[in-house]
Parts: structure tokens; C-alpha cells; sequence
């Protein structure tokens, strides 16, 4: 590996860093905040709400993340609203893992015992109270796997940014690519720096995970 | 009151149905001056007054015991945390097992499990208490326990609705003993009138059964 190429170009390299951390961020507090709440409504007896998540389940799983991002970039121009390219791209990343995460955490609902609804419903908690006190915080739990995961996919397709010019790591690396025709080289310090967000997601995850089961 | 019965003859439903936590389909049903089943009833409004204690304990797992006894009190009734914690302590003590406020569920026995359950259902300080089977996922040591705490209950006047194959306790502590069978009340009446001169011919087979053993 050619380590002046990292240091010649560091500056565009740690903006691109910077910004897909961002991103990933928000995507990541975006889908977990969707993705639950999708989760509940597929739980209610309402049939709308049903409906409605799962209709939202099926569009945004079963489409390329590449059309959910374009329907921000260049669907909502359409209604007047213009994103910049990072603000459409998070925000399809995290409509389009929220529709997997929803599916993760309606999994962990269905596990809860039914008694601790039953528990919780008999001492006077609404129906939203007991899944945000009781049944929710079981739920999250059970499904850190799988949520772990979905959560690394996110990080790793938010390079799709770099396709409506969302300025992330992977866009950047595009650029130095064609400046130093080093494509090879840079494309491995591209994938170092993802691996840098990536593997303590998965450690953590892992540790969070025993920490969590210790009063099981 | 103490209900008892052959398995399936509907005590356990029939215990649900004064909370609602089984649909009423048909009939009608007063507690507490309000109409449960009623689809408009606010039944969170009722819920409030009657605590309940499963056979399977359900305490919450990833809570300490202290916050499962406190929840219902801060979120229903919006007392203040350092209030509900004090309440806490005080049925803790009630039941036998302060020293385990700061433990989880999982560290504790059944019959610890049940009886921080009863804690749990009496800091809401309910008008009654409605208790499925208590004492049948106990093992046989820890059955005790918890009956002790339930008839130290009933001796303070507090209203106990009772489903329970604990024959001993129903003769003791209940002022009305309920039969149940295949989802009918066949006999009601006290104690001593229930167990020494049962009417139902179904009520004396049962007892009959129970005694021969």
C-alpha cells in the first residue's frame, strides 16, 4: 500500500470520513426511530395503521436502496421541496433500512410473553405506555443481532451518497481515484476506512448484547 | 372469595373478564359502579383499582424489583418517583423481601418472584386484588410463603378475588368459597357450609376426589 497517497490526500479523505459518519449516524437513529414505530403499528388492532406499516414494509424493502435515494433526490423536487444530495441520500438510507429494522423488531414483539402485556395492561398502562416501558425494551434485546446487522448494511450502503453527490467517503475516493489513477490504492484505503466504523459496530454490538443478557 | 374448580371450567376467564383482559362477548358486567363490558368504557380508568397477580409471576425481567413495584404508580397514577420508591419499600417490607429492591427478577426464587408480584399489584393500592392461581408454578416449598402473605392480606380486609386448587387456604381465609364448572358458578357458599355440606352433586365428587388423595 502506497501510504503517501493517504497522506497527499488526507484532507479529502477525512472529509468524506467525517460526512459518511454523519450520515451514518443519522441514518442509523433515523431507521431505528421508523423502524419502530412501523414495528407498532403493524402490532396495533387498528386496521389502517396495519395496513399502512405494512404497505410501507413492502415498498421500501422490495425496491433498490438506489430508487429510494432518487425518489428524494429528484422525486421530492418535484413537490417543490429541494434536498441537497447528503440530506436525500441519508434520508433514503434510513427510510429504506427502517422497512428491515421494522421487520427485526415486530419479530422481538411477537417473542415478548404475552403475559407482560397482560401484566402491564392490568395495572392501568395504556397500550403505549406498556410497549415503550415494557414490551419494547424486551423486544430491542431479543433482536440486537439482527439489528447489529442491519445497522453494518446501513454504514456500508450509505457509499451510496456518493451517486446524487452526498460528499461521503465513497465520493471522495472517486475523486482521488481519477486525480492519482492510483484507483486500486485508493479504493483500499477506502475500504480501511470503513472497516474503522464498521468492525467496532459489530464489537460493540457484541458487547451490548452479553452486557444486556446478564439478568436474564 | 375463593374460586375453585376443575381445570377448564373457566375460573381463570372469569377472573380476566372483571379487568377485561379477556373480551366479554356477551352479558353484562358492573365493577366498580362502571359497565367493563361496555366497549367505551375507559377501562384503564378501572384497571387502576384492581391489582392482579399471575401464576406466572410476569414480572418485568429487565427491571430491577423496585422499578417494577413503581412503574404503574409513576406513569398511571403520576406520583412522584420518591413517593413511589417509599410506597415500594413499604410493600416490600410488607412481603418479606426489602433486602432484594435492587435485584432483578432472575435472581430470586418463585416464591420471591410472587411475592414482590403482590407488592407490585398492592402499591397501586387497589380496591381489590385478583390472584390467578398464585401458588401453581411454585415449587411445593415456596407455596407457603406466599399464602402467608396472601391470608396476612385478607386478615387486613383487604377484597381478594381468589383462583386457587390450595384447598386448605380456601377454608381458612375465604368468607365465600366459589364452585366452578364448565364455565357455570354451580355452588356458593362459606366455607365451612362449602367444604361440611356441599350441595352440588358435581361439588361433592370434586371434593370427594381431593380428599381421597
Amino acid at each position: 500500500m502506497d501510504f503517501s497517497l493517504l497522506s497527499d490526500n488526507i484532507g479529502l479523505f477525512m472529509q468524506g470520513f467525517m460526512n459518511t459518519i454523519w450520515a451514518s449516524l443519522l441514518g442509523l437513529a433515523g431507521s431505528f426511530i421508523l423502524g419502530t414505530i412501523i414495528a407498532v403499528f403493524r402490532m396495533t388492532r387498528s386496521r389502517p395503521l396495519v395496513w399502512f406499516g405494512t404497505a410501507y414494509v413492502e415498498f421500501f424493502r422490495n425496491i433498490p436502496l438506489l430508487l429510494v435515494v432518487f425518489l428524494f433526490y429528484l422525486g421530492l423536487p418535484s413537490l417543490g421541496i429541494t434536498l441537497s444530495g447528503f440530506a436525500s441520500g441519508t434520508m433514503g438510507l434510513a427510510v429504506y433500512t427502517s422497512s428491515f429494522i421494522a421487520e427485526a423488531i415486530r419479530a422481538g414483539i411477537m417473542a415478548v410473553p404475552k403475559g407482560q402485556t397482560e401484566a402491564a395492561r392490568s395495572s392501568g398502562l395504556t397500550y403505549v405506555q406498556t410497549m415503550f416501558y415494557v414490551i419494547l425494551p424486551q423486544a430491542i434485546k431479543l433482536v440486537i443481532p439482527p439489528l447489529s446487522n442491519q445497522f453494518i448494511n446501513l454504514v456500508k450502503n450509505s457509499s451510496i451518497l456518493s451517486i446524487v453527490a452526498g460528499f461521503d467517503l465513497m465520493y471522495y475516493g472517486d475523486i482521488v481515484a481519477t486525480e492519482t489513477f492510483d484507483t486500486i490504492n485508493t479504493y483500499l484505503f477506502v475500504a480501511l476506512f470503513y472497516l474503522i466504523i464498521t468492525l467496532p459496530l459489530s464489537y460493540g454490538s457484541r458487547v451490548l448484547e452479553r452486557k444486556l443478557a446478564r439478568h436474564d | 372469595m375463593v374460586v375453585v374448580g376443575p381445570s377448564g371450567s373457566g375460573k381463570s376467564t372469569m377472573l380476566r373478564c372483571i379487568n377485561r383482559l379477556e373480551s366479554i362477548t356477551s352479558g353484562e358486567l358492573t365493577v366498580n359502579g362502571i359497565q367493563v363490558n361496555d366497549r367505551k368504557a375507559d377501562i384503564n380508568e378501572v384497571r387502576r383499582d384492581i391489582g392482579m397477580v399471575f401464576q406466572h409471576f410476569n414480572l418485568y425481567p429487565h427491571m430491577k424489583v423496585i422499578d417494577n413495584i413503581t412503574l404503574a404508580p409513576v406513569k398511571v397514577l403520576g406520583t412522584p418517583k420518591q413517593e413511589a420508591a417509599e410506597t415500594a419499600m413499604y410493600y416490600l417490607e410488607k412481603v418479606g423481601i426489602a433486602d432484594k429492591a435492587k435485584a432483578y427478577p432472575s435472581q430470586l426464587s418463585g416464591g420471591q418472584q410472587q411475592r414482590v408480584a403482590i407488592a407490585r399489584g398492592l402499591a397501586m393500592k387497589p380496591k381489590i386484588m385478583l390472584f390467578d392461581e398464585p401458588t401453581s408454578a411454585l415449587d411445593p416449598e415456596m407455596v407457603g410463603e406466599v399464602l402467608d402473605v396472601m391470608k396476612a392480606l385478607a386478615r387486613e380486609g383487604m377484597t381478594m378475588v381468589v383462583v386457587t386448587h390450595e384447598m386448605g387456604f380456601a377454608r381458612e381465609v375465604a368468607d365465600r368459597v366459589v364452585f366452578m364448572d364448565q364455565g357455570q358458578i354451580l355452588e356458593e357458599s362459606a366455607p365451612e357450609e362449602f367444604f361440611g355440606y356441599p350441595r352440588e352433586e358435581r361439588l361433592k365428587t370434586f371434593l370427594g376426589r381431593l380428599l381421597s388423595h
